[in-house]
């Protein structure tokens, strides 16, 4: 509406950078203070545990993203090329409903020594009666971590994909230039690899350094998966911040920081090299299955959860418990004040994100625009530690900590980056012809942006605001700061549950986790579906 | 300052690199004057610029700034925003909004006050007038190109418009329909008594008796 809304023009920018800049930028600022300390340093270098710690980080989060992007664009080349790009793409947010730390007490239901795995096949295959004293989950090695992260952020880069292939201006343009690509005499492989993927790898190279930052820079999925001598790096930080000694929380927020470093470092480094790496180029044949596979890998994990939460006494290696009960999910209901502030909260930060992001980007100029964005990317990229500190530093300036207010601000905080990438390409690419057309046949800029240009982008709009919701439902380490513990969600729950080795309840609580999310992108199916017309006219 | 359209340009362009300049004309009321010119002269963005539409079309593009006047029977129009000009815009792509029924897309250019029984009978003339009485409920993507263009044009004219820009609205006809759709477009700006101005190519779309404008580059 840049014509109409002169009159604006300067306010409601001002207004949208003021409402977030400022909370953003000084939450970075009092994360920094401690950096110009010099006894935290000394005693973050002489930690027996840093190095290792630093090393196990390194290895789990690179190993992981690496795959990832592998994987996704193995997987985006097999939809393009079958065209079948609709068809797998528009699923994705049943899997993206899936919180990290939910796949982790999957995989663990699944693959530790009582697990399932081990359970389907003993003691007819492997000969054991009772189970090996093995280190599946919490592996020394961070397999566990590794795969946890490697199954949940395929689905994020082939969404980020998706933005891009809904966009009919771009699919349009990469099918054709596919097409010419072969009838120059290449097979629709090498045409993928030589037209398509280089430009979507350039739109997938921002959200890889993301997967890479949270790869190296998540707590609650180590917490509950990764290994534990040591810990990987963040949750060392994590140890550190919550002590009370303040010499150990400064070294904790250094910690974070030089995990920034290494996401910067790592990202840096593999910026340009990771667009050269193609999707392989050979398993022509198996092309369709890894959808197939990704999808089961995922019911597996629903059905673990989802049966978890039931399973009472169950001797190994049966297969079935001997008894069933409702238990877990009685004591789940009692809690259910939890339930109810997940859930309000996660409408209130995705409705103020999504409503916050529309405002910016219609009413906010574009260099306005491109100066903000990296800031707004900025919780996607440095450590939820940094942010949840730092955030934590505000909120207890501001004397709103453990309020209401602050958890909703932090929660769309750690969401926008998210809802942003979900949103923006589909919202530049609206025709601003419609609005010409609009607004010569009399109507106000309001009226168009209310009755043509919004209701067009409905299904961007709710997809939004449903991935906004499931980020909220899966923010742990804000929570737990902002909250200043008043705020237990299903999450918090989820990960308290998990450490303490509570199968019954944390299953419980993961398979809450899923549903809270799968429901919103329920309801964002629902209300962001286009309109049916009738049919069988002359 | 007589009735119909007075355009005056003194210059249009971006900051550097003017695209027409030094022009002036007038259409009369009920009268069809057509532009031409060679591509990238600015014939739509001229057109832009009396819609006051300009900053939105080339949004993100360089800014194309417009120094000249719009009059409308006498009234000075070029300081008002698009909204509340009365000029009426039909395109080449005839932009019916997608997720309206074509009776809806109808609806919408009329006066929101307007009582909604005439607002249902203006709809059912409007479809009459365009041939298509039984297409109301139907999703625009179903109609053809000739029809779409109606559509669009009776659009146009519900939102009773004081002046019409026509941007090359036949440029993607069949040959065939390209003819009758033209007389008809004439004919509805010549029965309701507004000025138009046709943008095009095509110097067979020129109306009988019309004024022809030959843009060249600055």
């Amino acid at each position: 509406m840049k014509g109409g809304a002169a009159s604006v023009s300067m306010v409601m920018p001002m207004a949208l950078t003021l409402a977030i800049g400022p909370v953003l930028l000084t939450a970075l600022w009092l994360a920094l203070s401690p950096l110009l300390a010099n006894t935290p340093w000394v005693a973050l270098w002489q930690d027996p545990r840093f190095a290792d710690a630093t090393l196990h980080t390194l290895w789990t989060g690179t190993a992981a993203s690496l795959l990832a992007w592998v994987s996704a664009g193995y997987l985006l080349r097999s939809a393009f090329i079958r065209g079948q790009t609709g068809r797998w793409l528009n699923r994705l947010p049943l899997l993206l409903a899936t919180p990290h730390a939910a796949m982790a007490i999957a995989i663990v239901l699944w693959v530790a020594p009582t697990g399932w795995l081990l359970r389907f096949t003993s003691p007819w295959l492997t000969g054991f009666d009772t189970p090996p004293f093995w280190r599946t989950t919490q592996d020394p090695l961070g397999l566990g971590l590794i795969a946890a992260l490697w199954i949940k952020e395929v689905p994020f880069l082939c969404w980020v994909a998706a933005t891009q292939l809904q966009r009919e201006d771009v699919r349009r343009r990469w099918q054709a230039e596919f097409a010419v690509a072969q009838t120059m005499g290449l097979t629709p492989t090498a045409a993928f690899n030589a037209v398509v993927w280089p430009q979507l790898a350039r739109v997938l190279r921002w959200p890889f350094i993301a997967v890479l930052a949270y790869g190296l820079t998540v707590v609650d999925l180590a917490l509950i998966i990764g290994p534990t001598a040591p810990p990987t790096l963040a949750v060392l930080a994590w140890e550190w911040l919550r002590d009370a000694d303040a010499v150990l929380q400064a070294q904790g927020v250094l910690a974070a920081w030089v995990l920034a470093g290494l996401t910067l470092l790592v990202g840096a480094s593999s910026w340009r090299p990771i667009i050269r790496i193609a999707p392989f180029g050979v398993m022509g044949r198996a092309i369709g299955g890894g959808w197939r596979l990704l999808f089961m890998l995922y019911a597996a994990a629903w059905l673990a959860l989802l049966v978890g939460g039931f399973l009472g006494v169950w001797p190994f290696p049966n297969v079935r418990p001997e008894q069933w009960h409702m238990g877990h999910w009685g004591r789940v209901w009692d809690s259910a004040e939890s339930l109810w502030r997940t859930v309000a909260l996660g409408l209130l930060a995705a409705t103020l994100t999504v409503a916050w992001l529309v405002a910016w980007l219609e009413w906010v100029p574009h260099r306005w625009q491109q100066v903000m964005r990296p800031l707004l990317i900025a919780p996607m990229i440095l450590p939820p530690l940094l942010w949840a500190f730092g955030l934590y530093r505000v909120a207890l300036w501001g004397h709103f900590e453990g309020a209401w207010f602050g958890m909703v601000v932090a929660h769309a905080i750690m969401a926008m980056p998210f809802a942003l990438l979900a949103l923006e390409s589909v919202y530049r690419a609206s025709d601003p012809r419609l609005q010409a057309v609009t607004l010569t046949l009399g109507r106000h800029p309001l009226q168009y942006l209310l009755s043509v240009k919004w209701p067009l982008l409905k299904r961007a709009l709710w997809s939004a605001w449903a991935i906004a919701f499931a980020v909220s439902v899966a923010q742990y380490l804000p929570t737990l700061y902002i909250g200043a513990g008043r705020f237990v969600t299903v999450t918090t729950e989820a990960v308290a549950q998990a450490t303490a080795g509570q199968r019954g309840l944390m299953s419980a609580y993961a398979a809450l986790q899923t549903i809270l999310p799968l429901m919103a992108f329920a309801v964002a199916v629902m209300l962001g579906r286009p309109r049916r017309f009738m049919k069988g006219l002359p | 300052m007589s009735v119909g359209l007075h355009v005056s340009v003194d210059r249009l362009g971006t900051v550097n690199k003017p695209l027409l300049k030094a022009l002036s004309w007038s259409v009369p009321p009920g009268a069809v004057c057509t532009l031409m010119g060679p591509s990238g002269v600015g014939k739509s963005s001229l057109l832009g610029a009396i819609a006051g539409t300009l900053s939105i079309v080339s949004d993100g593009l360089t800014p194309l700034i417009f120094e000249g006047s719009v009059y409308l029977d006498g009234e000075r129009l070029d300081t008002r925003p698009a909204h509340e000009r009365g000029i009426g815009l039909v395109t080449q792509d005839p932009l019916l909004f997608p997720h309206l029924t074509v009776a809806e897309n109808l609806a919408f250019a009329m006066n929101r006050h307007t009582p909604k029984a005439e607002r249902t009978q203006q709809v059912k003339d409007a479809l009459q007038a365009a041939n298509l009485p039984a297409m109301g409920q139907a999703d625009p993507s179903q109609l053809s190109g000739g029809e779409r263009a109606r559509i669009a044009l009776m659009r146009a004219l519900l939102a009773k418009p004081r002046a019409l820009l026509l941007d090359e609205p036949f440029s993607k006809l069949d040959d065939s329909l390209r003819q009758h759709i033209r007389e008809w477009f004439f004919r509805q700006v010549t029965q309701r008594g507004i000025p138009a101005l046709l943008v095009t190519h095509d110097p067979a779309d020129v109306a009988d008796h019309s004024r022809v404008i030959q843009l060249h580059h600055a």
